[in-house]
């Protein structure tokens, strides 16, 4: 990969210039103002690496972050002056139904999107891993992870809608009874939002644990097949212990994207009929930029980035490896 | 039996799976005047282009197609810079405070995207960002950076001390080291978090509709919202093909780099 590059310091180079690199560096007992200074263009040099970066993050994400925070303990409509009100909002947010139902439909977003994706993930990569299948099968599953939430949204909403292809199907094998409005009901609405998500989001997942496949050593197969285990025992005894890392990142990865759920969302239903069918992520939207009330929406992010950084923060403390 | 068994469900899944893409693809193709209001199963004419020039119309999808392509290169260009600078000084700068740098930059990822969203809204209009074509590479760019250095930086330590100390004694200074050493050597990880990043740009909707508004500004898949808006009125065929076309650059990035993207995620260790 670097041969050419990992090799440019031979001896004799660096003996030619060792007069001029011995001068300035490894001198520890330099001190007074001279040192001083050294120090401080070393740290300068330093700052102008560390700095783009960070200026862009801390101004354009930190800084809003730390707005918001402040924003959901006042009251304000975009256009007369902001006012202090403490937790009101969260108050307010408490024994609010919209708010309740946000809540629960972000649970069933995360069981849902958590549980569908991962383990028919682990399924399909586990049985197209076996046999020699043709590669389309696989490219079947792993093609709609390509396409954006919007432009899956456009096409399940083709298939969803009253006049489209789900209906359509259920009359032509003529089970009319099963036919319906499959975005105008909850809590149907946000189950068959949870499937198109699912369609979308199963790629990453079957990549993933066929990485993972990779990496299971043949001979730990081939030894738990000599001592007469098979199918699902061979799987659930040896192979699967094996999967434990990538399981840790496809799961942690599914919880992150299942609490930010938006495109499909508001293509689909715009949490709508109503409210009935939105999450903590379409409430914020509407509450702030629909409906002027950025306090409240404020409070709706707070909500949403604790329950986020929680689970996560719980996830993965409970699944690394402890340390020392 | 067992074997037929897998096999059947695969197979049906697989085909399940295909469905939606299949009807898109079909659908896409159909002229939208012979469209009959249910969806048709089977190739009929050939109105791709048309439905295309239909949407082009009524959504200006071409300019949406040129932002996005605008805002998803540069963006993810800078982020990807500007996290491989950062990944540098972090690893192989003699920095101070290295983790409270990390967890500066990093954190950006953990947080959910709504919470950025209102004070960004409000202070781009009051500093005329809001729905300008810098505002949206700066914000896509910011956006980009905190995952960029994740990647660039877990690739970066895989770089051994030696080659570093070696370029020392060899009298290169921090530039040298940083543009003639490590970044030819960690190229790779560059190159996966730029695609990344452009997907995900490519890819974003929420900060389109939030920072922008006006056609020649605002990025592809806010575009692509509004004509699903005009759903009924437009008629299925023409919002499928902006759909279908809107989603071939990713694709197509995909698949090229599939393999990558997986071995990028792997987890270390």
């Amino acid at each position: 990969m670097g041969a050419g590059v990992t090799e440019p310091a031979p001896s004799t180079a660096v003996r030619t210039r060792a007069p001029g690199a011995e001068a300035t560096p490894p001198r520890p007992r330099a001190h007074g103002p001279r040192a001083r200074r050294d120090a401080l263009t070393a740290r300068a040099g330093i700052a102008m690496y560390i700095l783009p970066a960070l200026a862009l993050v801390g101004i354009l994400l930190l800084v809003p972050f730390g707005y918001t925070v402040y924003q959901s303990l006042t009251e304000y409509d975009g256009i007369s002056p902001a006012e202090f009100v403490g937790f009101d909002n969260y108050v307010t947010l408490l024994g609010a139904e919209r708010f309740h139902r946000s809540l629960i439909n972000t649970v069933i977003w995360t069981v849902g999107t958590l549980l569908l994706p991962v383990l028919l993930g682990l399924l399909i990569a586990v049985l197209t891993n076996a046999s020699g299948w043709p590669v389309w099968v696989r490219y079947a599953f792993v093609l709609p992870y390509a396409i954006s939430g919007t432009a899956t949204g456009v096409i399940w909403g083709f298939m969803l809608r009253s006049d489209g292809a789900v209906n359509q199907v259920l009359g032509a094998f003529g089970l009319d009874s099963l036919q319906q409005e499959w975005l105008l009901s909850w809590p149907m609405n946000t189950i068959v939002m949870i499937l198109a998500e699912t369609w979308r989001a199963v790629g990453i997942s079957i990549i993933l644990f066929l990485v993972g496949l990779q990496t299971v050593p043949r001979e730990t197969v081939e030894a738990g097949m000599l001592d007469g285990a098979s199918g699902f025992r061979l799987f659930r005894r040896i192979v699967f212990p094996q999967l434990r890392a990538v399981t840790v990142v496809v799961v942690g990865i599914s919880i992150a994207n299942s609490l930010r759920v938006f495109d499909v969302i508001w293509l689909l239903t715009q949490g709508g009929p109503g409210w009935l069918s939105e999450t903590l992520a379409v409430t914020m939207y509407r509450q702030t930029f629909v409906l002027s009330e950025y306090g409240l929406g404020s409070a709706v992010a707070v909500v949403l980035a604790v329950i986020v950084v929680s689970v996560s923060w719980i996830y993965l403390r409970q699944q690394m490896p402890k340390r020392g | 039996m067992a074997r037929y068994l897998r096999n059947g469900f695969l197979i049906t899944f697989a085909i399940l799976w295909l469905i939606p893409t299949y009807l898109l693809v079909v659908n896409a193709m159909t002229p939208s005047s012979s469209y009959d209001g249910s969806p048709d199963w089977f190739p009929g004419g050939f109105g791709f282009f048309d439905n295309l020039s239909k949407a082009w119309e009524s959504a200006d999808l071409g300019l949406g197609i040129y932002n996005s392509l605008l805002y998803a290169t540069l963006s993810a260009g800078i982020a990807v810079f500007a996290a491989a600078f950062a990944s540098f000084a972090v690893i192989v700068m003699p920095t101070r405070r290295r983790g409270l740098w990390f967890w500066l930059i990093y954190s950006g990822t953990l947080l959910p995207l709504q919470i950025f969203l209102a004070p960004l809204f409000k202070a781009f209009v009051d500093v005329n960002l809001y729905d300008t074509q810098l505002g949206m590479v700066l914000i896509y760019a910011a956006l980009c950076v905190p995952f960029a250095f994740f990647v660039v930086r877990n690739y970066l330590t895989t770089v051994p001390d030696e080659i570093t100390e070696a370029a020392q004694l060899d009298g290169a200074g921090w530039s040298r080291l940083f543009w003639r050493i490590h970044l030819p050597l960690v190229k790779s990880s560059l190159l996966a978090a730029f695609v990344f990043q452009f997907t995900w740009v490519w890819n974003d909707l929420l900060f389109g509709i939030t920072l922008s508004t006006s056609p020649n500004i605002r990025p592809v898949m806010a575009a692509l919202a509004e004509l699903n808006g005009g759903y009924s009125s437009l008629g299925p065929p023409i919002v499928l093909a902006a759909a279908l076309l809107v989603s071939l650059p990713t694709v197509v990035l995909f698949l090229t780099f599939q393999r990558f993207f997986a071995s990028s995620l792997k987890p270390v260790g």
